[in-house]
């Protein structure tokens, strides 16, 4: 067994319970959106919910907000619930931060000790880190179909699984971006200042992206928050996913590996 | 800058069939052996040549220069930021020279980093573990690391040796002493049988007993042919295990020697009582050093032979006369200190421990 597989499957291993609690909070928080969506159906309140909106949720929303205020709106809901998003930038950025970890405590030294290149810190990260994202997603959508078999009405059928795709898409390319920044920051620097700093960067990007939507004059600085560039509204509303969005998502996340890779190769590995 | 060097022509070893076997087995990254002409079966263990590491303005290594003979131990001494964990993390390519090379059994340690890496068994001085870990979970991930198959009974027998049972191995780290954590250090070290062993600070923190468990270890994979280089602050230690010595200052070498050859570097204590009050004697042969006297009693420090004190005591009322061996803790005070002059009269002994404070420790070392 090659050491590289030793190193993702020990990372796993130490992350598994994480990983699967948070996946299992994820599956449910599904089942129970799904059950109140068709509670909600059954009633015929979304209108009713909708209008309860404040102004600038709906200027948010645009005119997607009929879309979202549906029962696949809110089934999908889980895809862009903006503490769902959050947590799992937050996990990513734990994850993506690992190097650092084994750097700051010596466990690198004992790794790197032996015959192993350094790479491998990186790319057994940058698989840990599309593991748990792939995890997570799956975890999500797992939860909205087992709770639209278990609680969907019959006059609604669910989100088509294209949209649903999309979603995923966009969503895992957005997680992954961050991961890449993180992970970036994470070979240069402790760990300590790579996960708050990224964290506070994502934030603020968040904000960035929501106060561009409430105030056009912001929109010229608005391109620089991936956030911009994942878009739950407009593929709630069917439509298809922008290759684009994806492109600059992917190139944020190729960017961060890449420099991650160039650190990690030429830093001293010290405390 | 005095640099004593050389103060002894050490032997290497001739045979060294443990670590030669080791190698053989040890497949090249590159998959191909290395030439005919690249003779690596002739080479030292480590050769070190020029190696300097700064950051910024602060120099932690300066030009240290180095060879390491197969199947000796090498002791690397000195004061916290001399430098020495600084020059071990340079060969295990964990830090990148500012200048230099060193070469780990003819593999060039960065060039080469993996087949020269693939001959090592290091243990770091802190040790980074995970704490959620257990100790077997630690020595298997570790062992897979390695490129060579792990031989079970062979770390059995580590673990045995160092007192460490099945059941304290499948405990969690966070359960484990500080001297556990050591001893798991030690066998993940040894475990691969390595043909060249990296060690900083080794005992630190093992109990007397384990410490001479340990000693054992070292003196069985010396009697296999293994190369065995440590860091010590303990000279104790260092006199009792090693061949050879190197010391550090300020990040730069200042005496390689082996300890007994180090030994005659530092004169002899001899102390002189009489049965009557005697004068202080006019003058004293070149190397001789009168440190204390009363009428009763003269204390020496004698460097050279001791013939011409018992020419001049021949016609004295002698009562009774000690005489202390050089102590390798006499002469590495001195360059801990940073006087070299062999002539300099010795101060009572100085603890590693009081030395260490006479410099702030550097963040380096």
């Amino acid at each position: 067994m090659s050491g590289a597989f030793l190193l993702l499957r020990l990372s796993l291993k130490r992350v598994r319970l994480l990983l699967l609690a948070t996946g299992l909070v994820l599956a449910g928080f599904q089942v129970l959106r799904v059950l109140i969506a068709a509670s909600v159906h059954k009633a015929g309140d979304f209108e009713q919910i909708a209008a309860l909106l404040p102004p600038a949720v709906r200027t948010v929303l645009g005119p997607s907000v009929t879309s979202v205020m549906s029962f696949n709106g809110i089934v999908c809901g889980g895809y862009f619930d903006l503490g769902i998003v959050l947590a799992l930038v937050v996990l990513t950025i734990a994850l993506a931060t690992l190097p650092a970890a084994e750097i700051e405590t010596g466990f690198a030294d004992l790794i790197l000790a032996r015959p192993m290149r350094r790479h491998w810190l990186i790319t057994r990260t940058i698989a840990l880190v599309l593991l748990a994202i792939g995890l997570m997603l799956f975890m999500i959508t797992a939860g909205i179909w087992s709770g639209l078999a278990l609680f969907a009405p019959a006059d609604a059928p669910g989100p088509p699984a294209r949209q649903v795709a999309a979603l995923v898409v966009n969503l895992g390319m957005l997680l992954l971006s961050w991961g890449g920044v993180a992970m970036a920051f994470g070979a240069a620097c402790r760990r300590a200042v790579a996960g708050p700093a990224t964290a506070l960067i994502a934030f603020a990007s968040l904000l960035l992206d929501y106060a561009q939507k409430l105030w056009s004059p912001l929109e010229w600085i608005g391109w620089l928050s991936p956030f911009r560039y994942y878009a739950p509204f407009e593929l709630i509303m069917g439509d298809p996913l922008p290759v684009e969005n994806l492109l600059v998502l992917g190139a944020i996340a190729l960017t961060g590996f890449t420099v991650a890779y160039f650190i990690i190769s030429e830093r001293d590995i010290s405390r | 800058m005095n640099r004593l060097e050389g103060c002894v022509t050490h032997e290497p070893a001739l045979s060294n069939p443990y670590a030669l076997q080791n190698q053989a087995a040890i497949p090249c990254e590159s998959g191909q052996h290395p030439p005919p002409s690249a003779d690596r079966t002739a080479t030292p263990a480590i050769s070190i040549r020029g190696l300097t590491k700064r950051y910024g303005a602060l120099t932690a290594l300066n030009d240290l220069n180095l060879e390491i003979h197969r199947g000796e131990i090498f002791g690397f001494l000195g004061l916290n930021g001399a430098g020495k964990t600084t020059a071990i993390r340079l060969l295990l390519d964990l830090l990148r020279p500012t200048s230099g090379q060193a070469f780990i059994f003819g593999y060039n340690c960065w060039a080469e980093g993996l087949d020269a890496r693939a001959r090592i068994g290091y243990l770091p001085g802190e040790l980074g573990l995970y704490l959620d870990l257990t100790g077997l979970e630690t020595l298997d991930f570790l062992a897979g690391l390695n490129r060579q198959p792990l031989d079970k009974g062979h770390r059995q027998s580590l673990c045995d040796r160092l007192e460490l049972s099945g059941n304290d191995l499948r405990r969690r780290l966070r359960q484990y002493s500080t001297g556990m954590k050591r001893k798991l250090g030690i066998i993940q070290a040894f475990q691969a049988k390595p043909p060249l062993l990296i060690l900083d600070e080794p005992t630190e923190g093992l109990d007397p007993l384990m410490q001479e468990s340990f000693y054992g270890l070292l003196a069985e994979v010396k009697r296999g042919g293994a190369t065995v280089f440590m860091s010590s602050h303990v000279l104790s230690e260092v006199e009792r295990v090693c061949d050879r010595i190197a010391l550090l200052r300020k990040g730069e070498m200042v005496l390689l020697s082996s300890v007994q050859e180090s030994r005659r570097l530092a004169p002899r204590r001899v102390r002189v009582s009489f049965s009557e009050d005697v004068n202080a004697p006019p003058e004293l042969p070149p190397g001789y050093q009168l440190t204390e006297q009363t009428p009763r009693l003269w204390r020496l420090a004698v460097a050279g032979p001791l013939g011409p004190l018992l020419a001049r005591l021949a016609g004295l009322p002698v009562k009774d006369m000690d005489i202390d061996e050089a102590r390798l803790e006499d002469v590495v005070r001195r360059y801990y200190r940073g006087t070299d002059d062999p002539e300099q009269p010795l101060t009572p002994a100085l603890s590693p421990s009081e030395g260490a404070r006479e410099k702030p420790p550097q963040p380096w070392g």
